[in-house]
């Protein structure tokens, strides 16, 4: 190396790339999965058992994993990743976390209500007004066309809704 | 060849019927909007509305659930050209190049081209579909396991090398849905794998979950954030009208596009979605300009759309001439019609003429149909798109949900979605194609039958791969492929990929 390549050694952009964090990533799901496979028989070649195929593909998983991680120099640095719409995937998907909890529970159209208010009127921060008449309105129409027209199976809850 | 017509005529005097035309109208449209919202795919519209088509006949049911698969098709270009969004899994590719078109102010051509390639390489699929159907179903019928794991694998890694990213990154996509698919009851065992006691996983995970999630929730976490909603062009007539240029260089893709697609149609898997990859690659091989690619190339949409629409027709071929699902969405259908007492198979064409026929012959109006719909009404279906995108979202969500539940009412289904929309999202942040994980997952089960029972042929030998002609020349692509990738492991140098940038934006 000469002397020259040393500022430009330190300029370059440091951290871990991002394929370096996913192939490690596979290569311990791989392995997971090789742990977890030790409840199935693997059987023999003639006769292969149930643990034959996920112990095969866990160990192709786990080459593919060490090759991505092998050729991460080419892929960005991974604390370069902009995660911003990160927040509010987070809050979208606990919100339907809690409709799927609710489903069940409180009906169909009630929880369709009660995400849809929460998604527009909260998250999306629209007037009161819209927002209410878009939910009720999606929750009735759907369930009219699915489970009344189509005869599509749709939970209800309190008070026949 | 007289027979051919003559058969073909008693197929129009059952699909020109007004109730048979009807429902064939009925179910492009509905595929239409299917296509076009984003996390409704044609196998959600088709399992939803499976229920609804109890009550009819036999013809009207299929020509039906048939006009949602191709209808789903020509949709789903829309909104992959005007916003960048996939309404289905195979429309992944026409986005690249025709939101890059979109963004020019070309995407009125781009939705022509789209609806002209589907409409030309739906017809031909047909044509084909009818004088070819008995020649490659019995040509199909020389498969035994060994071929077919020859044929699955080779399918994986002519998706990995001529899909966008690179090859390890595709087939570790594609080991991961195989994986998934392993998930439940061991059909040759009876053994529960993976299962962790939850009953509803016994069945094993089901295409539908993990679809909507990794390209329907994934896509909408994605846009959902961002600061601009996506601006949606809506073109008029006269914008529609391609340059003599752009029809030029859409004649080869489009041609080809109809052939691969047919092709890759027959062999089983998520053809449609494998085939716009293939075609899509191939566009960008041929070309003396693959730079174009990424930034608008008309090849780009032409290519795929033809191919996606041509797999469609070709999967019906072992549908209907053996009674062999190619994947998920042909085996809803094919339950629709033995709901009706009618055995798919060999004897389907001689012994249900009028079913097989009448089928054959609305495609041909269904093609029609969906010509007109999406050419002169694109504006009028666009207009479905200028709902304020923070409107949208909410209510695809809720479509999602709806959706996902509907399939066997099962909550774990919509667990199940929530997680592959997460797991879809960081794939996509961080450089991973999602549609290998849905093609793992429906081909898990046959690739898995397939190796155990050429093991159990052989005595353990893996020697069976090799005794076979077809099996070898199969292995031999898969061969050359491997070797085409590790090239550029061992020797650094970049592929066709990286030398034409499909890596950075697939």
């Amino acid at each position: 190396m000469s002397v020259t390549d040393a500022p430009q050694v330190s300029a370059a952009p440091r951290g871990v790339r991002s394929d370096l964090v996913a192939g490690m990533v596979i290569v311990l799901v791989a392995l997971l999965v090789g742990w977890e496979n030790r409840a199935y028989p693997i059987g023999s070649l003639a006769e292969p058992g149930p643990g034959y195929m996920p112990l095969l593909i866990a160990g192709a998983l786990g080459v593919f994993g060490v090759l991505i991680a092998l050729r991460a120099g080419t892929s960005p640095l991974f604390n370069t990743i902009v995660w911003s719409e990160s927040r509010r995937g987070i809050v979208m998907l606990i919100a339907c976390g809690v409709a799927v909890f609710a489903l069940e529970r409180i009906g169909y159209r009630l929880t369709m209500i009660v995400l849809l208010v929460f998604m527009l009127g909260v998250v999306e921060r629209k007037r009161p007004v819209p927002t209410l008449l878009v939910a009720v309105g999606f929750a009735f129409l759907s369930y009219y066309l699915f489970a009344t027209l189509l005869k599509v199976q749709l939970p209800r809850g309190p008070w026949g809704l | 060849m007289d027979g051919v017509f003559g058969n073909l005529m008693l197929g129009f005097s059952v699909a020109l019927q007004p109730s048979v035309l009807a429902y064939a109208f009925a179910g492009c449209v509905i595929g239409t909007l299917v296509g076009m919202l984003p996390g409704l795919g044609p196998l959600a519209g088709i399992s939803l509305l499976l229920p609804a088509t109890f009550g009819l006949t036999a013809t009207n049911a299929i020509v039906m659930l048939a006009g949602i698969y191709y209808g789903a098709m020509y949709g789903g270009s829309t909104t992959s050209i005007l916003m960048r969004i996939p309404g289905e899994a195979a429309s992944v590719m026409t986005c690249i190049d025709g939101y890059a078109m979109t963004q020019r102010g070309r995407a009125g051509p781009a939705l022509a081209i789209a609806a002209i390639g589907s409409f030309i390489a739906g017809t031909l699929s047909v044509v084909a579909l009818m004088f070819l159907a008995p020649t490659l179903a019995s040509f199909a019928l020389r498969f035994g396991p060994p071929e077919y794991t020859a044929l699955l694998l080779m399918g994986f890694f002519v998706l990995s090398y001529m899909s966008g990213g690179s090859m390890p990154k595709t087939l570790a996509m594609a080991a991961v849905g195989l994986l998934l698919g392993m998930i439940g009851i061991d059909a040759m065992s009876g053994y529960t794998r993976f299962s962790y006691g939850l009953i509803e996983l016994a069945d094993g995970i089901g295409i539908v979950p993990v679809a909507v999630g990794l390209f329907g929730l994934s896509e909408i976490l994605l846009t959902a954030g961002q600061p601009t909603p996506p601006a949606i062009q809506r073109p008029t007539l006269r914008q529609l009208i391609p340059s003599l240029e752009e029809l030029r260089l859409s004649i080869g893709p489009i041609t080809r596009g109809s052939f691969v697609g047919f092709m890759i149609g027959i062999i089983p898997g998520s053809a449609h979605i494998i085939s716009s990859f293939v075609s899509y690659g191939i566009e960008r091989r041929m070309s003396n300009h693959p730079e174009r690619f990424g930034n608008g190339a008309i090849e780009g949409v032409a290519g795929p759309e033809s191919a996606n629409n041509a797999a469609a027709t070709g999967a019906f071929v072992p549908m209907l001439a053996l009674g062999i699902p190619t994947g998920p969405i042909t085996a809803v259908m094919l339950a629709a019609i033995m709901v009706h007492g009618i055995s798919p198979g060999p004897l389907l064409i001689t012994q249900q003429p009028e079913l097989f026929w009448g089928f054959v012959a609305s495609m041909y109006v269904g093609n029609v149909v969906l010509l007109i719909l999406n050419l002169p009404l694109v504006g009028l279906f666009v207009n479905l798109l200028r709902i304020p995108y923070s409107y949208l979202y909410p209510a695809i969500l809720c479509f999602c949900i709806l959706g996902v539940y509907s399939v066997s009412n099962s909550v774990v289904d919509v667990w199940i979605m929530l997680g592959m929309g997460a797991f879809g999202y960081v794939l996509r942040k961080t450089g991973f194609e999602p549609a290998p994980i849905a093609l793992g997952l429906v081909l898990s089960p046959m690739l898995e039958l397939s190796v155990r029972q050429s093991l159990a042929m052989s005595g353990g030998s893996y020697g069976i791969f090799f005794d076979r002609p077809l099996a070898i020349a199969m292995f031999v692509v898969a061969g050359m492929l491997i070797l085409l990738g590790l090239k550029t492991l061992v020797f650094k140098s970049k592929d066709w990929r990286e030398k034409v940038g499909l890596e950075e934006e697939a």
